[in-house]
């Protein structure tokens, strides 16, 4: 894309070209892209009007503009619209100049990625219109822009028209501006200095016309060489070094800034005449030298000003290409070509059409009309879409193994493909259940990507050929390919389909008759993912709540480890405690026969354990169930007791608070004889009887 | 009753104070004049008390509050949280969030009733908003501003909202919120509301630069002409004290 930017040659016109100048200005106005609207104006007549007219329903006949949903039939339905993470999503979306999108189109997008936050990027929608982007552009330019009659626009620096702490305003036509760039013309525009002081150095020039009149260098050698700091602002940090260097550089400083006024004093008289001064001068020590007592320069005068750009070391040379470029005005013959220049400039990313006349006027036509949008800082910014890679680690020495979006899908099949020949370790087959996940379980659009990669196939071959010849492993991917296309969607076994008959049946159908019964691949069989939920025979025993019937899956090789759609283990999609025992026993049965760690199982247990387990939770109960009733004994007896009068609480003998009736401390809070468990028992008892009517 | 008033200078009242219908904060260390022009109209009815949140004056920006509670950000020290606890009324909640977008002033807007918000405010902080300040929490924006608490100053009685935000937009937010609302600016064509000014039900307080058209919108809106601290907060608060005292 960066290819396709052109960059646009302007032509140069200089300030001190006085003919040249005059054609340019002549009848200039404020180009369209610096312009803002004008502030609306809220006067008491209109909001009195506004507020009479205003009445506030119940919600109803009102509709959310943002979501284009309503008008909502009643306040309810209206708060829960706007509650609604939707609303939220689109809100957003508008905010980035997004088209808001229905409730249909908001829930398939949270299915797809639990992402709520409404920035995700996308191709069609472009949230930068140009005249914004250009808008943008302008406003924090540091230069002015300015179009005249002939269709021309041209750039001039800000700081060559006023002052920084001079505000302009910019709102409707921009009049001040206009009236502001005919003054380029008077004799004060004619005569400038440029003053530059950084680092011992200083360079000063006062130009007449386009031509050096009076110019001035200078350097002492105040900084320190080898770490590149000027000696005052070392000095600053703390403890200042008495070496000679240091106190030869500290007496530089000051004859520097003493030779630097002397020169500005001389020159008085040139500078006095001079309609604009610009100055580089970084630090109170630099700022010193220029505006010090003696200098006739002072910081209020609105002729001095900053220079707007960075500049290099003080000398003549710098001095004359800083006033050049200053004193420079790029002209541009059209619009789109100083549109493009600025966006190219200011790195935006629209790309520009050369090609087409029509996207050109249609660009144009766009430019002129006046911003709509201002740029909003106080908006949040929009969130760079990173994807996170898969990490997936497998056991044993095989080593870390990364699955991401640019992992090629043919990868994937190859590897599954192996799996079934049998090629692949039993560790990698762990990856191969992520991976399952990954490439959409659902037959139908596995279909159409075969079909796809059929297609593709079919097309690259021809020039491949050649290629072929080089590389035979890619010759080996391809043989493999045909083989994965005609298989089609994976087909469950009549067998299989009676496992998990029997399996899901009421009745404890044992099923190790069945088990028996099959010839094959057994193991394969058994960890066979139904196509839709994903659930392998003992995912169904689990949920099914048998637990002997997990126990015999188990044990003719059934992989724990195995994740279905809701990527729960068999273990974790069981809601049966006594089925999740199963598999702990089993786990410690035959600690080597599975990978655990993997399958969610909280760790081994035998069957005495879990006998304890069962007798302790009973136990808990029990005592919990006893702790109860005390309780509610105990809220019977303070009851009772704060029926009585205080008289008759004082002859009591139960250790109870007055107010409250809780047992009491050892020792209770008391006056006049009443006891209370804590402080603020006995304020508030005390609050309604105050002790003069108590006597 | 809308009165003008400066912080040192400065015409951004709203970012130096926070007013609600059961308590004012001022910042601390401003000229004794901007504390007693609060005090004289206040000072009858409700607390006004002097606190600084993590050591900033900027307490109108950096905390959120109405009649039933006071939020305040996780940045605000124990010392300044005790202070607060203690000068305010014991039915007022104090509470510190835990939030990214800590100038809750800016974050949310609210009344007794109702909040708007950030779209991007944590849900914790909204639970606790709803908890605390017993309102209704909305994640709006406002003229297409996130920072809803700047552009938006709600009392019970009426709201104003950032000068560009559409006809359309004035309807459907008050009717959310159930309060009448009208574009306007304060501190002579400022658009940052809540920063310009505060209110509360019967009283604003503006910077000093507001224009007389400005006041006038002002207390048409919020109804302030005709507003007088309930009964509860004036009349019978004197007797009351007397009474438990």
């Amino acid at each position: 894309m960066a290819s396709k930017i052109e960059y646009v040659r302007s032509k140069i016109v200089k300030t001190y070209d006085t003919d040249e100048i005059k054609k340019l200005i002549k009848d200039a106005k404020v180009a369209h892209c610096m312009l803002t609207d004008p502030p609306p104006v809220v006067d008491e007549e209109s909001v009195l009007n506004r507020l009479s007219a205003l009445t506030l329903g119940n919600g109803s006949g009102i509709s959310c503009s943002c979501c284009g949903v309503g008008p909502f039939t009643s306040r309810a339905q209206q708060t829960a619209h706007y509650k609604h993470h939707w609303h939220t999503h689109n809100l957003k979306r508008k905010l980035f100049g997004k088209q808001a999108i229905s409730l249909g189109e908001y829930n398939a997008k949270q299915d797809d990625s639990s992402n709520v936050s409404g920035s995700e990027s996308e191709g069609d929608d472009n949230p930068n219109t140009p005249a914004t982007q250009l808008f943008a552009a302008a406003t924090r330019h540091c230069k002015a822009f300015y179009s005249n009659p002939k269709g021309q626009v041209f750039c001039i620096y800000r700081c060559l028209l006023h002052h920084r702490k001079e505000e302009m305003s910019l709102d409707g036509e921009g009049h001040v501006w206009s009236h502001r760039i005919k003054e380029l013309l008077s004799p004060a525009y004619f005569r400038m200095a440029v003053v530059m002081v950084s680092g011992g150095h200083f360079a000063g020039c006062i130009f007449v016309g386009g031509s050096d009149s009076i110019h001035k260098t200078l350097h002492s050698y105040t900084t320190r060489r080898s770490q590149g700091q000027s000696q005052s602002s070392r000095d600053q940090t703390g403890n200042a070094p008495r070496s000679a260097g240091s106190s030869l550089r500290r007496y530089n400083q000051d004859q520097f800034t003493v030779h630097v006024q002397n020169i500005l004093v001389g020159w008085n008289d040139e500078l006095k005449e001079c309609g604009l001064i610009f100055y580089r001068a970084v630090g109170a020590v630099n700022q010193s030298a220029i505006f010090g007592k003696p200098s006739p320069l002072r910081r209020e005068d609105p002729r001095v000003r900053q220079l707007p750009f960075p500049t290099r070391k003080p000398t003549f040379k710098e001095v004359k290409r800083v006033f050049h470029t200053l004193a420079s005005i790029e002209v541009y013959d059209s619009l789109e070509h100083f549109q493009k220049a600025l966006l190219a400039l200011t790195g935006g990313k629209m790309p520009v059409k050369t090609t087409s006349d029509t996207s050109i006027a249609e660009q144009a036509r766009k430019v002129q009309k006046p911003p709509q949008k201002t740029i909003d800082r106080a908006k949040s910014r929009e969130r760079a879409p990173r994807e996170l890679p898969t990490q997936v680690t497998s056991s044993e020495d095989e080593g870390p193994c990364y699955i991401d979006s640019e992992t090629p899908a043919g990868w994937i099949k190859t590897l599954s493909e192996q799996s079934s020949n049998g090629v692949i370790t039993a560790s990698r087959k762990d990856l191969l259940n992520d991976c399952s996940l990954v490439s959409c379980p659902e037959s139908e659009s596995e279909k159409e990507e075969q079909a796809k990669d059929k297609k593709k196939k079919k097309k690259n071959k021809k020039p491949e050929k050649a290629e072929k010849a080089e590389k035979p492993e890619e010759k080996e991917k391809e043989k493999q390919q045909p083989v994965n296309v005609k298989k089609g969607p994976p087909k469950i076994p009549n067998f299989v389909k009676k496992m998990w008959k029997a399996i899901m049946d009421k009745e404890g159908v044992s099923l190790e008759p069945i088990l028996e019964a099959f010839e094959g691949d057994l193991e394969a069989a058994i960890n066979t993912q139904d196509p839709n939920d994903g659930n392998t025979a003992l995912h169904k025993a689990a949920i099914a709540e048998k637990p002997n019937v997990v126990t015999q899956i188990l044990n003719a090789g059934g992989d724990p480890c195995i994740r279905n759609h809701l990527l729960q283990t068999p273990y974790a999609a069981s809601p049966h405690a006594d089925t999740r025992i199963a598999f702990r026993m089993f786990q410690a049965q035959f600690p080597d026969k599975y990978n655990y760690a993997k399958s969610q199982i909280p760790g081994p247990i035998t069957a005495e354990q879990a006998e304890l387990d069962k007798e302790k939770k009973l136990q808990q109960k029990r005592a919990k169930r006893q702790r109860e009733k005390e309780k509610q004994l105990d809220k019977v007896k303070a009851n009772k007791f704060l029926m009585l009068t205080d008289a008759q609480k004082k002859k009591n003998v139960e250790n109870r608070c007055f107010l409250c009736g809780s047992q009491l401390p050892k020792v209770p809070f008391e006056y006049d004889d009443c006891k209370f468990c804590q402080m603020p028992c006995l304020h508030s008892h005390r609050k309604v009887r105050p002790l003069n009517m108590s006597v | 009753m809308a009165v003008r008033v400066q912080f040192e200078n400065n015409n951004e009242v709203g970012v130096f104070s926070k007013l609600t219908n059961s308590y004012c904060l001022v910042a601390i260390g401003g000229s004794e004049n901007f504390y007693s022009v609060f005090e004289a109209e206040l000072a009858e009815t409700i607390p006004v008390v002097h606190a600084s949140v993590a050591g900033c004056r900027i307490i109108g920006r950096m905390t959120v509050g109405n009649k039933n509670g006071l939020i305040v950000p996780s940045s605000t020290t124990d010392t300044e949280l005790q202070h607060i606890r203690n000068s305010l009324p014991d039915t007022v909640k104090v509470q510190r969030v835990e939030e990214r977008l800590s100038a809750l002033g800016n974050v949310i807007a609210c009344n007794d009733y109702v909040a708007l918000v950030h779209p991007d405010l944590d849900r914790d902080t909204e639970e606790i908003l709803a908890d605390t300040l017993d309102v209704e929490v909305f994640r709006q924006t406002v003229a297409g501003n996130v920072l809803v608490g700047s552009y938006a100053a709600l009392s019970n009685r009426g709201g104003l909202v950032h000068p560009k935000t559409t006809i359309q937009d004035q309807d459907e937010l008050s009717s959310l919120l159930q309060v009448p609302l009208v574009a306007g600016t304060v501190n002579r064509g400022s658009d940052v509301i809540a920063a310009g000014m505060v209110v509360n039900d019967w009283c604003a307080f503006c910077g000093l630069d507001t224009t007389s058209t400005e006041i006038s919108v002002i207390e048409s809106v919020f109804k302030l002409n005709d507003a007088k601290p309930t009964a509860i907060t004036s009349t019978m608060r004197a007797s009351l004290i007397d009474s438990m005292s």
